[in-house]
């Protein structure tokens, strides 16, 4: 593979004059199965080998993907995208620069007990069967349940002109799992989700009984739940949203072509951008964690990047080519879904760090406010508007946690936001999602429980 | 590698299907794909890079003892690779469960014409007409004024065949093109930044409005300069396409999936014959509407596509069905079964949800506004519930109209209310239908919709 790779490369430097090129290889097996009701619907295998070309040329990247590890295909494709290149670059004002890198040589594998590799289908539907079983068994009231699984195995390859070679073991399980519960012409809904780069070893802490019965509950819950008041609220936010509003509403921002293009941060490195409470990272180092790995898809290692320290903006995601406009190093956040499609800035593992309130101190100085628990998706502009929906709240009465709220949701400006962030709880929580950025990016996120001096909540009530 | 020709790629679908069944399949379809996408891209303000993608694959569905196994593979120049793929498809239903509601795969049927879908013109474009078209989008937007800045965009061209072939005896292939070009900006005014606004065009045919993309992307990030905050009360919508596609795609879309509908998800459950919108609603599911960006002659398992009626002035009459939840119900599919190409199995989806156009001038929906909001870009819309419809999201921006002028934007504004309740406050329709992904509609005025100001 390494002489392949590298003789594809130099065709395009030597060849199609190409200052930079880079090839990166995949061979990945999936396995992929949706139970709903306890019926396994369909269970789907499948082999997704290909190779993705990048050069650079004048200026101007060239970018070639194909399904193939034939030297003549790769050869053509490598010579069609230095041509297309050339093409773009004619129009070009500023032309891209790569910020140096220390260039890599490495072999990463993954030592998991329980590589999903190993494991028989039958014991992986087994597992979704009883995550399935205890959320319908909960409550009459669950209406429907449905369980997709998928678990990745394989290796990517990374050659570039610089001369780096990277082969890395890769491993995913992930699993969505989404509940229906109804009674009374009140329908109410709850899902969760679990990744882990570690192995099938993640249903030992989150058994399938805990999971089903989590979700089960929650939806049950809902349908005695009120509908939230609209207005100003002061609020306490759970690990898992306080992640969404850290990914959302913060990270986006922080990643450099979306500051570039135009996003709030762009100018506030080295500014108070917060309270004084407010630290984040994004990590790629976290063992097991669903965002982690060693190295990005641009060859460049994977570090624990410092993005906010006590309420002062410290740094922002990079790849090489932001890096260099900002005359920094890359970060190592650049990351490609897979071979179709070319390395963007992503998030790794991204989170709040915690401090020194206990949860009976965040909200016993609530008179009446919320305490979100748990997110339904969420969203952020450029200029800083983000919005987070709640499949779990409850009122906060006197300082004390009240009723069930259904179907809230949060919205404001992330600056605005993070100034008004009193208090920080000691606890702490990471979540794992799929980020969408044109391409899906399995991340994590969270943080502790921490109260906000007011929200706008948006309710019809 | 060439694009296969049509009859290649039925050969191999066939092929596929008598292997799996000479390997004991009881049952076998295969789904055979050939991409190419060419696509130049924006990056702050300029055309920075070009790619090429060619995608090919194969995917195999069997049953054994009416379990179903799925395997694919996108190593199509391996000789064993359609044998493996089918040996291992078998070998997954072996170790699946069976289905009692499973009832075959579908059987051959006559299909329908479908017009303006592949343009040869598509098929032959160089990259560099695809930089002339977004250059030309890119610079009008810039010209329109210095405040506006293109955050991102590009342009695309693709074609694409899939065959499908099946042991009932189907065997069908379609051939179709996209062209598409896309920008988004933000305009700037001291401290002020914009959220993002976005327009773009998509056709199937080799007639994309550069000049009109970057001239919209243009008028719009610029009119969003000027805010003001607005109150929390009831007041009266125009909803435009994106605002619809965002608000549908995850609860009405959603109501009208019969496997929805099966399994308790669906506020829509025995709803047929009775009024679940404002009277001036009809929506057709079009599969074989002319020029449709999802337009195709056969769906993802090679059921005929058709046009649906699914509500009628108010009255909802049918739901979509994929081969699977049709058989269920002793009813033939509605041609909805939709894949995400070689490496995915069918879900029920629509095709061009098409909600019909009125009469109304759209400049007459905000002329004749004596107060109200226009509605075009939602942020938090996936996060509705989408089984009861109730949502909550922010418009970035939303644009405010008093006595028949729109006078400012404001930003943080926040919608609140039940989808379902909206679709009956819906009292006039537009002329001015576009095509969003699977929505094509017109604007849509909506009355007493709750909104939260900031």
């Amino acid at each position: 593979m390494k002489d392949l790779l590298t003789r594809i490369n130099n065709a395009a430097t030597q060849k199609f004059g190409a200052k930079y090129a880079e090839a990166r290889a995949q061979d990945l097996a999936k396995t992929m199965l949706t139970m709903k009701e306890g019926r396994t619907e369909v269970v789907k295998q499948g082999i997704e080998n290909g190779v993705a070309l990048r050069v650079l040329i004048n200026g101007a990247w060239g970018f070639a993907s194909v399904g193939s590890l034939e030297e003549d295909v790769l050869t053509r494709a490598t010579s069609d995208a230095c041509r297309m290149a050339k093409a773009t670059s004619l129009r070009l004002k500023t032309p891209i620069k790569l910020s140096k890198v220390k260039v890599a040589e490495d072999n990463v594998h993954i030592n998991g007990s329980k590589k999903p590799s190993e494991i028989p289908m039958e014991e992986k539907i087994e597992t979704v069967a009883e995550i399935n079983h205890s959320a319908l068994c909960y409550d009459k009231r669950i209406k429907s349940c449905t369980i997709d699984y998928l678990d990745v195995t394989g290796t990517d390859y990374f050659a570039s002109s610089e001369g780096a070679w990277i082969t890395q073991d890769k491993l995913y399980v992930w699993a969505r799992m989404a509940v229906t519960a109804s009674q009374k012409g009140i329908l109410t809904s709850s899902r969760e989700e679990i990744g882990s780069t570690a192995g099938l070893e993640v249903f030992d802490i989150e058994t399938p009984t805990i999971l089903g019965t989590r979700l089960a509950k929650r939806a049950v819950e809902q349908l005695e739940a009120k509908t939230p008041k609209g207005g100003t609220f002061p609020v306490v936010l759970g690990p898992n949203v306080v992640g969404v509003f850290v990914h959302e509403a913060f990270g986006h921002l922080a990643e450099a072509d979306l500051a570039l293009a135009g996003g709030v941060l762009a100018t506030k490195l080295g500014k108070k951008i917060g309270s004084d409470a407010v630290t984040f990272y994004d990590d790629g180092t976290l063992v097991g964690a669903f965002g982690s790995f060693k190295y990005d898809d641009e060859g460049v290692k994977t570090q624990k990047t410092l993005l906010v320290e006590n309420g002062v903006m410290k740094g922002l995601m990079q790849n090489r080519e932001t890096a260099q406009k900002f005359n920094t190093e890359s970060t190592g956040n650049a990351r490609a879904e897979d071979f179709r499609v070319e390395p963007i800035i992503r998030m790794r593992n991204t989170f709040m760090s915690p401090r020194d309130q206990t949860f009976e101190e965040l909200v016993e100085v609530v008179k009446s406010g919320y305490y979100f628990k748990s997110f339904r998706g969420g969203q952020a502009n450029l200029d800083g508007t983000f919005q987070v929906g709640i499949q779990e709240a409850y009122e906060i009465v006197n300082g004390e946690i009240g009723d069930p709220v259904r179907n809230a949701s949060i919205s404001g400006n992330t600056l605005e936001t993070l100034f008004k962030v009193e208090a920080v709880g000691r606890d702490f929580e990471l979540s794992p999602g799929r980020c969408g950025k044109g391409q899906t990016a399995f991340v994590c996120d969270g943080g502790p429980h921490i109260r906000v001096k007011e929200v706008t909540v948006g309710g019809s009530a | 590698m060439a694009a296969l020709e049509r009859e290649q790629l039925l050969n191999v679908a066939q092929k596929a299907v008598n292997i799996a069944l000479a390997r004991g399949a009881a049952e076998a379809e295969a789904y055979v794909y050939d991409g190419k996408g060419t696509s130049v891209g924006i990056e702050r303000g300029q055309i920075t890079k070009s790619s090429r993608v060619i995608d090919r694959g194969l995917g195999i569905r069997v049953t054994v003892n009416r379990a179903i196994g799925f395997a694919y593979t996108n190593v199509m120049d391996r000789k064993e690779a359609v044998e493996d793929t089918a040996l291992r498809a078998i070998g997954i239903a072996r170790t699946s469960k069976p289905d009692a509601d499973w009832h075959g795969f579908p059987e051959k049927n006559s299909y329908g014409q479908v017009e303006n879908t592949f343009d040869r013109r598509i098929v032959e474009l160089r990259s560099e007409d695809l930089v002339d078209t977004a250059a030309v989008m890119l610079e009008t937007a810039l010209k329109a004024n210095k405040k506006v800045l293109a955050v991102e965009g590009g342009a695309g061209a693709a074609y694409q065949s899939v065959a499908i072939a099946n042991s009932n005896g189907i065997a069908t292939c379609d051939s179709g093109t996209i062209i598409e070009c896309s920008l988004a900006t933000v305009a700037k005014e001291g401290t002020t930044v914009t959220p993002v606004c976005f327009e773009f065009n998509s056709e199937r045919n080799y007639n994309i409005d550069a000049n009109w993309v970057g001239k919209e992307a243009a008028r719009l990030a610029l009119s969003a300069l000027k805010t003001k905050r607005i109150e929390t009360r009831n007041t009266t919508l125009i909803l435009t396409q994106f605002a619809l596609q965002e608000l549908l795609q995850y609860t009405l879309v959603n109501a009208v999936k019969a496997d929805s509908v099966q399994r308790e998800q669906s506020p829509f459950k025995d709803e047929i014959g009775n009024k679940v919108t404002s009277e001036t609603v009809t929506i057709h599911d079009d599969g074989l509407l002319k020029g449709g960006l999802r337009t195709a002659v056969s769906d993802g398992e090679g059921s005929p596509r058709q046009k649906t009626l699914l509500v009628e002035k108010g009255i909802l009459r049918n739901y979509i069905y994929d081969n699977y939840a049709a058989k269920k119900e002793g009813k033939v599919s509605t041609g909805n079964a939709s894949r995400a190409g070689y490496l995915s199995t069918p879900d029920i989806e629509p095709t061009n949800f098409r909600i019909m156009p009125g009469n109304t001038a759209p400049e007459q929906l905000i002329n004749e506004m004596q107060d109200g909001l226009i509605i075009y870009y939602l942020q938090g819309a996936h996060s509705s519930n989408p089984v009861s419809g109730e949502f909550s999201v922010v418009a970035t921006p939303a644009w405010k109209i008093e006595k028949g002028e729109i006078v400012h934007c404001s930003r943080g504004v926040m919608l609140a209310g039940n989808i379902f309740e909206v679709l009956k406050n819906v009292k006039l329709v537009a002329s001015n239908e576009r095509k969003i992904g699977q929505l094509v509609s017109p604007w849509l005025l909506v009355e007493n919709v709750r909104v939260i100001g900031k």
